[in-house]
């Protein structure tokens, strides 16, 4: 999060979307004239019926008669123009949002790791749901409110000074003192609410834990404990509510007597007017009618201020994130050699800050269809040389060379095609598990995917599912055990059809007996292909070509596990460690 | 419509204040129905001619009079509704979470906390509206369209009054109709919404995944049907709202346009003065709130029949553990925990999750269960701690039925620490000293020391004061374990059940932890002539093989039993799983060694870069 404060041209990310609707933007505009036009007429209309029809010696009645039906054809017009301007500013609005929100995501789509290793995961999300909501309701609130308002003010303020310049000018002098007090009592009414949001909060996320630990707070009998907690905050709630409140009535009753007392004003010196025959009572009248129309439009554009700052900040934050490079950038013209599966890293280093080495110097050659094995603490580098291979990281120094091509010179795609990589939570999307399996490309046939789960023995509890491949999995695939979702990963590999596999702890949180089972899927999935497998058991990589011990980010040992036990170092240590339990036994 | 009962014994127990509130919200209004009125009579005074300054200046004080005490009675009138609805809110939030602090894991299990949640919240917030904007609006509204209609019915012409009014009685009429479609259609774009967020979480939270198969442009095209969808769904929302706020004012001109001809001709015809048509046409425009209020009361109540079931529902809901009332005796717990011929299965399911299940566990001594994920083992602390109620008879302590002690005695004898390790936001010092209302820092610290996380804390940037949670540290398995185990330690009860609570702990210091416990056992045992009676349940051999004897549970039945030699020496299932997970022992080593030895690297790794990242956040958030 920067310290810098959103400016006021963050709005500019809007201009070039707004460009685009620059011709329909316009025709709202004058809509939206046309309509206020009309709706503002009417106390004008009053005065003239009543100056010119009504108070005079021979009363007209044809020509009140022709006035309003005209007055009837005008109010349908408007009605329909109403409707049509909301609809098309609304339309406008949904459609940019509609287009920034894919800009953005396609955008974030491109970024590399680092920037989702670095940016928590709700800050993007916010970013793409939130930040662009409020956007919309830049458009869809803000826009159409205020310049409806901002019409309304001026067309009143020019009706008046036709009306009579004089008492015109009076009514002005309310003008200031009635934008102060909307302003105050938005500001006010603004922090009164962020601290009643806030308390809400604190109580829903007090109920949410408490809810959720219920079993302790009863196992440790402090239900009156927790009660009194709650009841601290649900008052602290109750309190910035009733406070909220009272400002609201305070503001809206002020209002209300304001209105009153500046007719009862208009009245007094208007009425002397009247009776000494300097204005006509009809204008007295439509100044009453005019008067009372004055404070709305002040509320609602004072009350969209909140909107306009929220999409500032908003855009702000889209705009820096549209900013944001790659730190992987695709070579142009870069073309896929043919793949083997071979894996060369040459004087591999990397870094994820600068000063602080994760990798240091690392050599190692891997043939196709070769089993390595990487073993070593948190933090010793396995998962790196993995974030090196699939180019989720470019090295610092050193290059990673498959199949003889630097992979930055591959295409990207390609080489994540070309590397598979299973890792120990498997990311399950909503929809059905045949769509998770072939990541929703329709045109992998049905029956390939078939194919691929009855290869790593998924399909029977496949079928054992409500709507065997078609069942859709909830959120989160909770209704799927550990090794069930691993299966699903597995098979999911296979369509892919990689040549090169990586095994990212993938047993790891299995139990042992369903890490029996799954070690035959394993075994057929990587027939064939260069495997490379990371794993905290020993077990799981007993069986490797290769194993490389990694210590603070170097291959200290390397070799296949007779080797590795013969040169009784640390491999040997970690391996001995269970032998003496099992000798306590 | 039970529910009605909630607000009915509220508007009840304050029924003088709602008197007094509620006709101070309608005078006010009628008041206010009086200016038009007034205005009018002026315009026929100023026509006449017969307006002198001291007539001027009375009508002018009435009116400030009248706009003086109508604000001032309407205002305090609806200061007083809302702050007994908002009390409402607070004293149902209140009710229930007294009750859901009854509901035992039963209730938990087949209720989404989510959905709890909402009740707390939307249908409270309903519940409010209809008490205190539902009360005033329909007081308010329905006083001042009742005082104008007769007024001008009475005193100018119900005709003209008909053809004013009649075009705004449409406007409840569109509120109750559209109003409804409306918010659902608002709903649904909000929903359409959510399903978006959700993609974008899957996606983000998955971006591995994404990248490395290269799948970009197929989330990207699943993002970009999600807001089509939004879009679609926004647009029939729109095309509804637009209606609406086309079809209201459309209304009010109409009636306008009915004074404005209808009473022109009445006055050319000198049927009525230009006072009434003055007061008519400001009538009509006054009347537009009050009447889009009404209907939108009438929906307001709609809502709240639903709200307010719910809530009385929830608060009807019989708690399935309770105090016996008879044969309770209220003596605090001692002695040794007996369980005797235990079968047990749920009300919903038809399968026995225990059967015939008997052991004794005295003081000072320790009991292990060990079994596999769905033997039985969590049920069966469950039904010792009464989360559900045994069948009678069949445990005991100190030789009586546990059904027939006070729940609160029970509880306050058993020490328990859960599978998950589950942790309150609060502070370090108030999660082991949990048992207390005000912990004891020194115990605190000394519980913390036993469990081998007391380095751990003193490591946290405010140490025993600093928050566990999203706001403070986020702490690893392991570290949630011993800190769960600390707490237990805190409580200082005669009973402990640990259930599978140091899965995440690496076996060496589960081995010092279990040997601090017994020390501490032993020496509390020399204190008081007796120990502590406690209950080991794991997965993990190592946990249990010091205990005094062990039960293996298999499918909910005990197939073996004794002490961990004599097991061993039965060479059944305990002794393959010991030499299983013995020869697992090298792993879990490792395991060890990233669970808590990650931090101790020189040189920064990963994760603790990305704990620093956390960390400078966590500041700047600060």
């Amino acid at each position: 999060m920067s310290s810098a404060t959103p400016k006021r041209g963050a709005l500019v990310t809007l201009l070039p979307y707004m460009k685009a609707h620059q011709a329909k933007l316009w025709l709202v505009f004058f809509l939206v004239v046309a309509v206020v036009v009309i709706e503002l007429i009417q106390p004008w209309l009053v005065k003239e019926v009543i100056d010119r029809y009504v108070t005079v010696a021979k009363p007209d009645f044809n020509s009140i008669l022709v006035m309003s039906s005209a007055y009837l054809g005008l109010v349908l017009v408007a009605f329909g123009l109403t409707y049509y301007q909301e609809v098309l500013l609304q339309r406008i609005g949904v459609s940019i949002v509609r287009s920034l929100r894919l800009d953005l995501f396609r955008h974030i789509q491109r970024l590399a790791l680092r920037y989702f290793d670095q940016t928590s995961a709700g800050r993007i999300i916010t970013n793409v749901v939130s930040d662009t909501e409020a956007l919309n309701n830049f458009f869809t609130q803000f826009l159409s409110n205020t310049l409806r308002g901002i019409f309304s003010l001026l067309l009143i303020m020019f009706f008046m000074l036709r009306l009579d310049t004089v008492i015109a000018l009076y009514c002005f002098l309310l003008l200031p003192p009635v934008v102060l007090l909307a302003i105050y009592f938005q500001k006010k009414i603004r922090t009164v609410n962020a601290e009643v949001r806030h308390r809400l909060g604190v109580v829903i996320g007090f109920l949410a834990e408490n809810l959720s630990g219920m079993s302790i707070v009863q196992i440790f009998n402090q239900e009156l404990k927790q009660q009194k907690a709650l009841n601290e905050r649900n008052r602290a709630l109750l309190e910035s509510t009733i406070l909220e409140n009272r400002w609201f009535l305070c503001f809206f009753n002020i209002t209300e007597l304001l209105g009153d007392l500046a007719i009862a004003a208009l009245l007094w010196f208007g009425g002397k007017e009247v009776i000494g025959g300097t204005i006509s009572f009809g204008i007295l009248y439509a100044f009453i009618g005019y008067i009372r129309r004055f404070f709305q439009p002040i509320n609602t554009i004072s009350q969209q201020m909140n909107i306009l700052q929220s999409s500032i900040v908003a855009s702000d934050r889209i705009s820096r994130t549209l900013q944001e490079v790659p730190d992987i950038q695709e070579l142009m013209g870069a073309t896929a050699p043919e793949v083997t599966g071979k894996i060369q890293l040459d004087g591999v280093s990397l870094a994820y800050r600068a000063g602080y080495p994760i990798l240091h110097n690392i050599n190692l050659l891997i043939r196709p269809g070769e089993r390595v094995g990487f073993v070593g603490a948190t933090g010793a580098g396995k998962s790196s040389i993995m974030n090196l291979v699939t180019r989720f990281y470019d090295v610092t120094a050193g290059a990673v060379i498959i199949d003889g091509k630097d992979i930055r010179e591959w295409p990207l795609e390609a080489l994540r095609r070309s590397v598979g990589i299973v890792q120990q939570d498997v990311m399950l999307f909503s929809g059905s598990i045949i769509d998770n399996i072939r990541f929703f490309q329709a045109d992998i046939s049905e029956e390939r995917v078939r194919e691929a789960c009855r290869l790593v023995g998924a399909e029977p509890f496949i079928l054992r599912q409500p709507r065997g491949y078609e069942t859709m999995l909830s959120e989160r695939a909770s209704t799927l055990s550990a090794g069930e979702r691993q299966l699903l990963s597995f098979a999911r590999v296979l369509i892919f059809d990689p040549r090169i596999l990586i095994l990212d702890e993938a047993t790891a949180s299995l139990d042992s007996r369903t890490e029996e089972v799954l070690q035959e899927a394993i075994h057929r999935v990587s027939a064939g292909r260069t495997l490379l497998v990371i794993a905290h058991r020993l077990s799981t990589v007993q069986q490797m070509d290769t194993i490389c011990v990694l210590e603070q980010g170097r291959i200290v040992e390397s070799g296949t596990h007779g080797e590795l036990l013969r040169q009784r170092g640390y491999y040997w240590r970690l391996h001995q460690s269970g032998m003496l339990l099992e000798e306590a036994a | 419509m039970s529910g009605l009962r909630i607000v009915g014994s509220y508007f009840r127990q304050h029924w003088a204040l709602y008197t007094v509130g509620i006709s101070m919200v309608g005078g006010g209004s009628l008041l206010a129905a009086q200016i038009p009125g007034l205005l009018g009579r002026v315009t026929d005074s100023l026509r006449d001619g017969r307006l002198g300054r001291a007539e001027m200046a009375g009508y002018v004080g009435l009116i400030v009079l009248i706009a003086v005490v109508r604000v001032a009675t309407g205002w305090g009138g609806r200061v007083l509704v809302h702050h007994k609805g908002r009390e409402l809110t607070y004293q149902l939030r209140k009710e229930l979470f007294e009750k859901w602090s009854t509901l035992t894991p039963s209730y938990y299990h087949s209720h989404s906390i989510g959905d709890m949640i909402s009740h707390a919240l939307s249908d409270v917030e309903v519940i409010r509206e209809l008490v205190s904007q539902g009360l005033n609006q329909g007081v308010s509204g329905s006083a001042m369209f009742l005082g104008a209609t007769y007024l001008m019915v009475v005193h100018v012409d119900w005709r003209l009054t008909l053809a004013g009014l009649g075009p705004l009685l449409f406007i409840p009429l569109l509120v109750k109709l559209l109003g409804p479609q409306i918010r659902l259609q608002s709903q649904r774009s909000q929903e359409a919404l959510g399903a978006m967020a959700q993609i974008t979480e899957e996606v983000i939270g998955g971006i591995r995944t994404v990248k490395a198969f290269g799948t970009e442009d197929v989330v990207i095209g699943r993002f970009e049907g999600r807001v089509d969808a939004i879009v679609a769904e926004k647009m029939r929302f729109v095309h509804l709202s637009a209606l609406f706020g086309a079809l209201v004012p459309l209304m009010v001109n109409l009636g306008f346009i009915f004074v404005l001809g209808y009473g022109g001709f009445l006055m050319t015809e000198k049927a009525i003065s230009l006072g009434d048509f003055v007061a008519f046409t400001l009538f009509v425009a006054m009347l537009r709130m009050p009447l889009e209020q009404l209907g939108n009361v009438i929906n307001i109540v709609q809502r709240s029949v639903a709200s307010l079931q719910r809530i009385d529902e929830l608060l009807q809901v019989v708690p399935e553990v309770v105090d016996r009332k008879e044969a309770l005796q209220d003596l605090p717990l001692q002695g040794s925990i007996q369980v005797r011929g235990l079968s047990f299965r749920y009300p919903s399911s038809e399968r026995e999750v225990l059967q015939d299940i008997s052991f004794t566990v005295h003081p000072a001594q320790t009991l292990g269960i060990i079994g596999a994920m769905g033997s039985g083992k969590s049920t069966l602390a469950n039904l010792l701690l009464r989360m559900s109620d045994p069948p009678e008879g069949t445990v005991l302590v100190g030789g009586r039925d546990i059904l027939h002690y006070p729940l609160a005695r029970l509880r306050d004898a058993i020490a328990y620490v859960p599978q998950d390790g589950f942790l309150f936001s609060s502070m370090v010092l108030e999660n082991i000293g949990f048992s207390d209302e005000y912990p004891d820092r020194e115990r605190v610290e000394c519980c913390a020391k036993i469990t081998a996380i007391h380095e751990n804390i003193l490591g946290f940037p405010e140490q025993y004061d600093t928050e566990i949670g999203d706001r403070g540290v986020r702490l690893s398995g392991g570290q949630k374990q011993r800190m769960a185990i600390a707490r237990m330690i805190y409580k200082d009860a005669p009973f402990q059940i640990m259930d599978d609570s140091l899965s995440a702990v690496d076996t060496s210091t589960e081995r010092r932890i279990l040997e601090n416990l017994r020390e501490l056992s032993n020496s509390s045992s020399a204190d008081e002539g007796k120990g502590k009676a406690t209950i080991i349940i794991s997965n993990r051999l190592s946990a249990v093989q010091h205990a005094d004897e062990i039960v293996v549970l298999e499918e909910g039945r005990i197939v073996e039993r004794g002490n961990h030699s004599r097991l061993i020496a039965l060479n059944g299932i305990y002794a393959s799983q010991w030499f299983m997970q013995a020869g697992q022992f090298e792993e879990s080593e490792l395991d060890g060694v990233d669970a808590e030895g990650g931090r101790d690297h020189t040189t920064p790794d990963l994760d603790a870069e990305m704990e620093a990242l956390e960390a400078g956040r966590l500041e700047e958030a600060l």
